[in-house]
């Protein structure tokens, strides 16, 4: 049914379709994308396309071969030189590669990472199978490892703790990523009482001193909700929208009802719930592109839980309203070129090797 | 010389801009429409904070779609939009009957706007999928939509969550910017 875009059948290119208007993209990323797009099309005037492509390549040939060039090192690198520099490493120091990267690193993000890209890249069974290891058997994959690599428990006495946490956070990620999904796609159900029962709590914890009046009630807007019915809201969030905010209302009380404070400004202010669940989908995009394992890695030394997300949640929340009050956007119409921008922050803390998202304040539990 | 300059002399005619406003309660199905105009993925729609806008082509038209939010804090920003606008959409949620009322009413108001006077209106009877949803004559009766004479109308069942009906709609969109035109 995606087919049924509306994507033209003529001659005309449509390298931007689909694109956001307003943000746009760096002149050289759109022409690269079109030319993608000319081999795309098969129909038409192809010909003229072709010499296109190749007045393009020859234009851009001082990019191309940069980047050929990278190609082919990478190449060379990860199918010879990267074997021949550990094998000679190995009669150097004697120790294997995951030894080395234990022993020279402290625990987190860059360990843990570079342990992930050795043994996903390794030629041995073993190796590679331990990152698809359930977590109870990680012990016994962990010595079959040592097995393998010769590694002698007197000699490096470390290395086996160092190892198995390693892959308590590398194989806790994709078992974490699995748990968030399945949380997101239980779709909010008026029928079930525990989710009744969870809606009710949110609003008694961010409006201590009001009564609700109903369930189906315009009061539902005070905490940011968009009618009178809150059901509706959740949509590809499901489930998982609703408990990230009832998590950080219990977990962090006063900081929510801050928030919401900041929310329900006249002039400042959003939607609270709505902007919630969007941050709910940002931290649950994060976390599918993989782009929270350093988080991860750095903050959790063994496998991360279901509540170390909720936490990062609560990260996005309470740092995002700090964003948006400190930026006084014009209007709620400008929200989503300031997500954007908040977007972006992130993207770049996640970038350093020592990050570390979590909220300052202490936390009740 | 760019690349963009290249594919502008190339093509035999430039794509006409035409301005889409996406509006409607919220819950419509405005976004999901949206993203099935890009051809991205729907999964994982979050309610609309503000508004969404991206660009479309088709039929030679370069479509500019304005998707904004529906719920009724917002509405009043919906005026900020107007302005140019070549064809309204307006979204209805055919199985929230609770509602029709509500939107007829928004509908009404909006087709009286001066700034959006003449403005071909489509009406997407969205949801479909759904076993309770009302069909599109039954809205359009609810709605009085044959005593719109100041402007084009049409009314296309559909479903922006299988996509149902939308190419449909969209055609009677280009065709209505087409015949304004000439």
């Amino acid at each position: 049914m995606k087919s049924k875009n509306l994507a033209c059948n003529d001659s005309h290119m449509n390298c931007l379709s689909g694109e956001s208007l307003n943000a746009p993209e760096p002149l050289h990323c759109c022409q690269e994308r079109s030319v993608a797009n000319l081999t795309d099309h098969t129909a038409g005037s192809s010909q003229v396309r072709i010499s296109l492509a190749v007045y393009l390549s020859g234009s851009h040939c001082l990019l191309d071969s940069k980047k050929m060039l990278g190609y082919i090192w990478q190449y060379v690198y990860t199918s010879f030189l990267r074997y021949l520099l550990k094998w000679l490493l190995r009669q150097a120091t004697g120790k294997c590669e995951l030894q080395r990267i234990c022993s020279g690193y402290k625990p987190g993000a860059t360990r843990t990472t570079k342990a992930e890209y050795s043994l996903r890249s390794s030629k041995n069974k073993v190796l590679r199978g331990a990152l698809e290891t359930n977590k109870d058997k990680l012990e016994q994959c962990v010595d079959q490892i040592m097995k393998v690599k010769n590694v002698k428990p007197q000699k490096d006495p470390q290395f086996k703790e160092s190892l198995h946490v390693c892959l308590l956070q590398i194989t806790g990620h994709s078992s974490l990523y699995t748990s968030v999904e399945d949380m997101r796609k239980e779709v909010f159900n008026s029928d079930n009482q525990e989710h009744e029962a969870m809606l009710l709590k949110l609003w008694d914890l961010l409006m201590p001193t009001v009564k609700l009046e109903s369930r189906i009630t315009k009061q539902w807007g005070d905490i940011g909700f968009q009618g009178d019915d809150p059901k509706t809201d959740f949509r590809g969030m499901g489930m998982l929208g609703l408990i990230n905010l009832v998590f950080f209302s219990e977990n962090y009380t006063e900081e929510a009802r801050q928030v919401l404070s900041h929310a329900n400004h006249p002039k400042l202010g959003y939607s609270y719930a709505i902007v919630g669940i969007n941050l709910t989908e940002m931290a649950y995009s994060l976390l599918k592109s993989g782009a929270l394992k350093p988080h991860f890695y750095n903050t959790v030394l063994g496998t991360p839980e279901l509540w170390h997300f909720h936490q990062l949640y609560c990260y996005l929340a309470f740092e995002f309203d700090k964003f948006w009050v400190a930026e006084e956007p014009e209007s709620i119409m400008q929200f989503n070129q300031y997500r954007e921008k908040f977007h972006d922050i992130v993207k770049t803390h996640l970038q350093d090797p020592d990050v570390s998202l979590t909220l300052t304040v202490r936390s009740k539990n | 010389m760019g690349l963009l300059s290249i594919l502008r002399k190339l093509k035999s005619t430039p794509d006409q801009e035409v301005r889409i406003l996406l509006l409607g309660l919220d819950n419509g199905g405005k976004t999901t429409l949206l993203k099935q105009l890009a051809s991205e993925d729907i999964s994982h729609i979050t309610p609309t904070q503000g508004f969404n806008i991206k660009s479309v082509q088709s039929q030679g038209f370069k479509l500019n779609v304005w998707d904004i939010g529906g719920q009724r804090k917002i509405r009043p920003y919906w005026r900020n939009y107007f302005e140019n606008t070549d064809v309204l959409i307006y979204v209805i949620d055919s199985a929230d009957r609770k509602r029709f009322e509500e939107t007829g009413q928004e509908l009404a108001e909006l087709l009286d706007e001066e700034k959006l006077s003449g403005v071909p209106v489509l009406i997407f009877a969205n949801k479909q999928d759904l076993l309770t949803a009302a069909p599109a004559s039954e809205i359009a009766e609810g709605l009085n939509l044959h005593t719109i004479r100041d402007r084009m109308w049409q009314i296309q069942s559909c479903s922006a969550l299988t996509g149902e009906g939308i190419q449909e709609g969209m055609n009677w969109v280009c065709k209505s910017v087409n015949s304004k035109k000439k």
